[in-house]
This record gives C-alpha cells, structure tokens and sequence, in this order.
C-alpha cells in the first residue's frame, strides 16, 4: 500500500467501485422493482379506510402504517393490509362485513394518526366521508323485494337521515307495499354497518367509494 | 473474559423496545404504534426519516409530526446516531444473530461499502417526492418486523426471511450496512454526535481484540490505527462491544467532548 492511501486503505479503485458503482446499481435494481411494485392501491378495488383518510391517493402517500389507529380502534375494526394491497402494504383498512365501524363520537382513531392521513382535527361523526352505501343487488334486497327486512335502515347509525323508507305501490302483487330503503350520499358516512347487518348470505348493500360530487350541467 | 456488561445491557434493551411494541396485546399499552411512529407515556415519536417521506410524499405538513421527529432526532443525536441501530431496532437484533450463524457457516463474505445507506436515504427521498408514496415504509423491514409483532401479522416476514437468506449466503450484514435509509440517517446525526467511544492510550496493549470485536470493521479501525482520541466514524452503533472485550479498560463510552 502506498503512502497515498495508507490514511483510509481504500484505493481508487475500491472507492469507485464501492462508493459509485454499487450504489447506483441497486438504485438501478431498486428503480426497476419499484416499477413492477409501485401501483395506485385504489386500482385494485377500494379499500375503506379509517374516519378521516384523506383521497385514497394522497392517504397512501402520507400513511407511515404505524398502527396507531388500529389500536385505538376500541372495536378492532382496523386491520392492517398484508401484501396483497401491494404499494399500500401496511396500511389501515375496515372490513365491513366483519366488523364495520361503530362511529365512536371521539374518533379515536383519527386522533391518534401522527402524520394527517387521518385527519385528526375531524371532531363530527356526521362529517366523516369513508364511502357511500349503495344497494348493489336489487334483485337480492328483500325489502325490494316486497318482504319488510329493512335492517339496514334500523342498523343505520343516521337513521333516517343517511337511510329512508320510501314506500311505494307493489305492482307485483297489486295490493301490497314495497318499503325501499334509499341511501342518501350526502348523508352517508360509508361506515358500513349496513352492509354488516344485511341478512343476506352476500350483502346486497355495500360500502363503495363515494362518487364525485356531481356539478349540475345547468348550473354554469 | 470480562462481565459483557455492555452487551447484556443492549440486549436488555433490545428486548425491552420489542415488549414495548407488544404491550397493546396485552392491554397494557405503554407505548402505542411502532418505530415508525409511536407514543410512549403521552409523549409522541416518530421516525425522522419516516416524517419526511410521509411530507413529501403527501405534501402534507403537520406539526406534532414535525415536533415528535424532532424529539427523536434530538435522542439519537445525543445517544450516538446509529445507537438507534445497535440498541433500539429490531431488524438489527435479527440481522445480529443471522451474523452470528454466517460466521459460523463461513457463507457469504462479500461486504458493500457503508456509504450505501446514504445513497438509499437521498433515494428513497427522491422516490418518495417523485411517486408519491413514502417509499421506504412500504418495504421496510422494520415496519414489518414491528407489526408482526403488533398485528400477529406473519405473512410479511417473508421479506425479512429474504433479507437473511441474502445475508447467510451473498453478502455479510448487507442490509444494516449498505442499504437502509434510516441507518443512513442516523449514521449522518452520529458523524456529529456527543456520545463516543474513546481511546485511553496510555493504557492500551495493542492487542487487537477490540478491532476483533467491532463488528464493523471500518468504524474502529481507521480511528485507532490513526491515533485519533475517539471513534470519529458515523457508522459506529455503540454498541460496546469493543469496550467489553478490552481487558486493558483502554476503550470507554463518553457523552461530552473529548478531554485532550
């Protein structure tokens, strides 16, 4: 070893190699990975998230899937995704059909986000946008049906507000009533205790994203 | 052969951050979250890094965030830096003992050099900012060491099986060494930490067993081979393991400057 090396004992060539060459290889192999893994999470279905998440997009990039949330959630209703979510591996979710979200007045799960995904500033269970319930079988409704389920609506923690009973003429039968519960969506907070307590084997009434507000053409 | 004292006290460490994590399970929930980000008596903490892939990802301030990073930071900048890695991380404990395994199979003697995890912290930064999501927290072993340990979620242990099957048979300790951001992070707040391993000159025999015992060959070395009065490189985790193989007491761990 010559004296010009002898401070650090790495040569030229050890130090290209190993201070430039490497590096930018596994950045390379990094960068082709990311590119195969990196997919928006919302192009593989929705994913209901806890009170407060922020557009799916935007949450997805400020979750650092600490879990604080899932263990604030009194009901255990907040999972962590696995690896099937692909880029939002780790991230929070509820599954309604297993345990929905209960609607605590405190929000303890927003509370407890440390870096805005869920906004904790959220303080009215009212405000709170997961999703909207929509009746996605109607064939399968018994309520549409013409038989008086309407569990749905009686579940609905914003009965009367996010669910009504609209009656109506049952023109099968020609003498009976057809009791339709109808979501409102500007009510709706997409908690998803609806499509918990459908009796049916598979919900007829799901959670699904909320649909952007619809500006009215007429209205320019 | 000395008490190890400093060792047995990391692993006492070690173990304590992992009971940590855990205690939510067991209803006595002392501390909520993960490395990540964590409260622990009421006092919030998050990971520096981890704040800001998730603020340029998101391009969403907010400033709790901010101050619990800080507390973070503002610790390991006092402890050391890369202490976070020696003492508190649990890919480290693991890493640790599939190191001792290597050694024993005499597998796997490649070593990439420590600047790598520099380079993956600016990636990763990069990355983050570019695609919009933080990128280090999707695949980082850490966040999925801890919330197996949280979540009892097994499935995403693959990844650090893959880490040790690389280790055991590529590359030695490549993950701590050459890619982790957040060593790299650590080890930048280490380069200037107060908290140091420090010669005692006079009392040292040459006999080498330290530079044995550090398990970084290029934290020790260079700084005793150059008579300096303390280990100047950023990557040292002190972890101690020099000072309690000296049977000369010549090494000792030191928070203030240097007495010359």
């Amino acid at each position: 070893m010559d004296s010009n090396t002898s401070h650090t004992g790495i040569t030229r060539r050890r130090f290209l190699k190993d201070g430039m060459l490497v590096p930018l290889a596994l950045a390379t192999a990094g960068g082709c990975l990311s590119t195969l893994f990196l997919r928006r999470a919302d192009a593989r279905g929705f994913y209901l998230r806890p009170p407060g998440a922020l557009d799916e997009t935007r949450f997805v990039g400020a979750c650092i899937k600490c879990g604080k949330c899932a263990q604030a959630c009194p009901y255990q209703a907040i999972r962590m995704a696995g690896g099937e979510a692909g880029v939002a591996i780790g991230t929070p979710h509820i599954i309604a059909r297993e345990t929905p979200c209960y609607l605590c007045p405190d929000i303890p799960c927003a509370k407890a986000c440390p870096s805005g995904a869920l906004d904790r500033r959220l303080d009215d269970v009212e405000k709170i946008r997961m999703g909207t319930a929509v009746i996605v079988d109607r064939e399968n409704c018994l309520s549409l049906r013409g038989l008086r389920c309407e569990v749905c609506y009686r579940q609905c923690p914003l009965i009367d507000k996010a669910i009504t009973i609209e009656p109506r003429h049952n023109p099968r039968t020609g003498m009976h009533t057809i009791m339709e519960p109808v979501v409102h969506r500007d009510k709706c907070v997409g908690c998803g205790i609806c499509e918990n307590a459908c009796v049916r084997e598979k919900p007829v009434i799901v959670v699904q994203k909320s649909p952007p507000v619809q500006k009215d053409a007429y209205e320019l | 052969m000395r008490i190890r004292k400093w060792t047995i006290a990391r692993r006492g460490v070690q173990a304590g951050v992992l009971a940590l994590i855990a205690s939510p399970l067991f209803g006595m929930a002392i501390f909520r979250g993960n490395l990540s980000a964590g409260t622990l008596f009421g006092i919030n903490l998050a990971d520096p890094p981890a704040f800001l892939q998730a603020t340029l990802a998101s391009r969403v301030f907010v400033p709790s965030f901010l101050g619990a990073a800080a507390v973070v930071a503002a610790l390991y900048y006092v402890t050391g830096g890369r202490s976070f890695c020696g003492w508190v991380c649990p890919v480290y404990l693991v890493t640790e003992l599939g190191e001792k395994l290597r050694s024993k199979l005499g597998t796997g003697q490649r070593v990439f050099s420590l600047s790598g995890t520099r380079w993956s912290l600016g990636i990763t930064l990069a990355l983050s900012l570019l695609v919009g999501v933080p990128f280090f927290e999707i695949v980082s072993p850490i966040g999925v060491l801890t919330r197996a340990v949280m979540f009892k979620a097994w499935q995403p242990l693959l990844l650090i099986a893959a880490i040790m099957a690389v280790e055991l048979l590529f590359a030695r300790r490549i993950w701590c060494r050459s890619l982790c951001p957040v060593g790299g992070f650590y080890a930048m707040l280490g380069r200037y930490s107060p908290t140091r391993v420090r010669f005692v000159r006079e009392r040292c025999t040459n006999c080498g067993d330290c530079l044995v015992a550090c398990p970084v060959e290029e934290v020790l070395a260079p700084s005793l081979v150059a008579a300096a009065v303390q280990v100047s490189s950023g990557d040292c985790t002190r972890c101690g393991a020099c000072i309690d193989v000296c049977e000369a007491r010549a090494l000792h761990m030191q928070c203030g400057l240097p007495e010359q």
